[in-house]
């Protein structure tokens, strides 16, 4: 790692995420890239294992709360790799001073999405920090669940000519935190924050299923470069299939962001095979929260390999990249 | 019904027959040109030509410089997002922030009024930096603190006038550029008065557009005809937006609260008149005043072409450094730092020099 101090960019999920992670894991002997860098691991016995810590501020935000997210958040890591959501683990560290109420409320939104998904919380873990230490609460959920598909959903699996689908519109977690964050409301717009795997399961026998991520942090762009990377194949986008909601799209102008860099929490990116395309499609609508699931390019052997590129609303062609650091609100 | 992006790119095809080189001069139309992968379709005639117009990359090293300064002085420093990656040889405003020192991101001046009034034993700094969109929020600001009476507040104004710089490159022989593409967003402000020495004295089209892309390739092809007319004007594409004589009350702020003066611009040096210093009637609230700085033009980081990318002189993959030494994660010259750069929008965008 050339940097000499970690920085925000290193928590924003783009290139200095990963390079952060590769850091982290070399005393582990692991490398950053490739099939071990998926949203949750492959355990023996068939169960997978997932992690992940929330620090969002505001907490309670336009479309949920942290402790809704908490849940979506490591669910969905088991969803995408075909794991059902079982068993959850809570630890919270708060900042002295923080208020009960606030904290339970928190704890009963992430209750009624477990019993939503019909998961049960098995361990869990408080700390209290002096005031300060921490920006109000830190949560981070553990998730454990039985793996549901015969075959492996993986970066490894993606082949030339698969079709590349999003589930429903991007970016919208991310526009909600940052309408909130930096006030600037925008009628209509709410965090997309949702369990997946009532959408994504019924999808699971389909042998054409190659691969699926939940785009969080970095946004739907992030995903597929990463994708693109580890399968060194070309990626495809059509911008104009790339469905966008209008507040989405409005709140990026104004703050000069990328819908495509934007973080969704109820979003996956598949890769499916051109024979199942269509019976993924038909199945994600059936369910209320995929309406705008569409496909939104291919994979293929073209040039440059190993890049995503996108073919734009008014016929240009041009790359899509890794976000760069920390993501920014522009000067004007 | 308005006319779809293709069918204008098609017609552009048409009627441009002479090679032309048109020079973008903002940053937000170099993002929209690359992001919407406009050079693709344009005909080979057409050159596009990427100007100055990001306000980060034309920010001198030693005006980034004195900013940390103050941060190692106490200071509370707060401003728009992009000028936090910006190095300088103290470090950033990003990597003071995580050095524990106080710098916030803010997207409007006025926060910066609350941050003052909520901190009233910290001096509270701004960095005014931008073109004549941010200026009147700049002025207001400063305006307001003085109604206000807000001790602690102060301004570092690294404000710059478009209409100079755009002379310097119009009057450029090596650069022999054919017209302007200017941005609507300072027209809105400044009306069309202050460009129109573009066709009165170097008979070069003038035309204002927005940023769409079909409202970029609607004001290329206004320039196209005016060449091939032999007719160079100024005019707007912008619709109603863009008023002849701008938005007076904008005016009148940055008039009430700025002065002229000579401002460094990275890269391409001191423009005369360039530059906006606050008037002596608000002297209190200069921060240059309030803690005796000195701002000297800093050296470009070494090896770093900015200057010859924002005249337009080079495009940024003839930079050695670029992509090599020089990438959006450890950028050497502010052109990668910014969104809004040249060399970040080749980087990020450009699938010419990758396949
Ligand atoms: S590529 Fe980097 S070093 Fe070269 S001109 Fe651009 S910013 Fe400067």
């Amino acid at each position: 790692m050339k940097d000499t101090a970690i920085t925000l960019g290193h928590g924003s999920g783009g290139r200095q995420s990963a390079d952060l992670v590769s850091h982290l894991l070399e005393s582990f002997g692991k490398r950053g890239i490739g099939p071990e860098m998926e949203d949750a691991a492959l355990l023996p016995g068939g169960y997978a294992m997932t992690m992940d810590g929330f620090t969002v501020s505001p907490r309670r935000f336009p479309g949920g709360d942290i402790g809704h997210l908490c849940v979506c958040g490591c669910a969905n890591d088991l969803a995408v790799r075909g794991a059902s959501p079982d068993f959850l683990g809570i630890s919270l560290v708060l900042e002295e001073g923080i208020s009960p109420e606030e904290v339970s409320s928190y704890m009963e939104s992430a209750a009624s999405t477990c019993a939503e998904l019909g998961m049960t919380l098995a361990a869990g873990d408080t700390k209290v920090v002096p005031s300060g230490a921490v920006e109000g609460m830190i949560i981070t959920g553990c998730a454990f669940g039985q793996i549901r598909t015969p075959r492996t959903l993986s970066m490894s699996s993606i082949r030339e000519g698969d079709a590349l689908l999003v589930t429903t519109s991007v970016g919208r977690h991310g526009a909600a935190i940052a309408s909130a964050r930096f006030n600037l409301p925008v009628e209509g717009l709410l965090s997309d924050c949702a369990p997946l795997w009532p959408a994504l399961s019924p999808l699971l026998h389909l042998e054409g299923l190659r691969c699926m991520r939940d785009c969080t942090r970095g946004g739907l762009g992030t995903v597929l470069c990463e994708w693109a990377e580890a399968s060194e194949l070309h990626f495809s986008l059509d911008e104009d299939s790339i469905p966008v909601s209008f507040q989405v799209k409005s709140l990026c102008d104004v703050l000069g962001f990328d819908p495509l860099y934007m973080a969704c929490e109820g979003c996956a990116a598949l890769a499916v095979a051109p024979s199942d395309t269509e019976e993924t499609l038909r199945i994600l609508r059936q369910s209320p929260l995929c309406g705008d699931a569409a496909v939104i390019g291919r994979v293929s052997s073209a040039e440059p390999k190993g890049m995503v590129s996108m073919r734009t609303s008014i016929g240009g062609e041009r790359l899509v990249d890794m976000p760069w650091g920390e993501i920014l609100p522009r000067i004007c | 019904m308005p006319i779809s992006a293709p069918s204008i790119a098609a017609l552009l095809g048409k009627i441009s027959r002479t090679p032309l080189s048109v020079m973008e001069v903002c940053g937000t139309h170099t993002v929209s040109v690359f992001r919407s992968g406009i050079r693709s379709i344009l005909p080979p005639t057409l050159r596009l030509v990427s100007g100055p117009g990001c306000p980060v990359c034309v920010t001198d090293q030693g005006e980034i410089e004195a900013a940390i300064s103050l941060l190692d002085r106490g200071a509370v420093v707060a401003a728009y997002g992009d000028m936090f990656k910006v190095p300088c040889k103290g470090g950033s405003l990003a990597s003071k922030r995580s050095g524990g020192l106080d710098a916030r991101v803010v997207t409007s001046a006025m926060e910066v009024l609350s941050i003052a009034v909520e901190n009233p034993d910290r001096e509270v700094v701004f960095l005014g930096v931008g073109f004549e969109t941010t200026a009147p929020a700049t002025a207001a600001l400063v305006s307001e603190a003085a109604r206000r009476g807000v001790p602690n507040l102060s301004v570092l104004s690294f404000h710059k006038r478009t209409p100079p710089a755009v002379e310097l490159l119009a009057a450029d022989p090596d650069l022999r550029l054919s017209g302007f593409l200017l941005p609507g967003h300072v027209c809105v402000i400044l009306g069309h008065a202050p460009f129109r020495f573009l066709p009165e004295k170097y008979g070069l089209p003038g035309v204002i557009a927005g940023f769409e892309p079909d409202q970029i390739l609607l004001g290329l092809a206004e320039i196209v005809r005016q060449h091939e007319q032999g007719a160079p004007a100024l005019r707007s594409v912008y619709g109603t937006a863009v008023k002849k004589e701008g938005n007076t009350k904008a005016l009148g702020l940055l008039e009430e609260v700025f002065r002229h003066r000579d401002a460094p611009w990275r890269g391409i040096g001191t423009i005369p008149d360039s530059g906006l210093g606050l008037r002596k009637a608000y002297e209190s609230f200069d921060a240059e005043k309030r803690f005796s700085l000195s701002l000297l033009p800093g050296a470009p980081p070494a090896g770093c072409r900015c200057g010859e990318v924002l005249t337009g002189k080079i495009i940024p993959p003839e930079c050695p450094l670029f992509r090599s030494a020089c990438t959006p994660l450890s950028p050497v010259g502010p052109c990668m730092v910014s969104g809004e750069g040249t060399c970040g929008a080749y980087f990020r965008f450009y699938k010419g020099d990758r396949s």
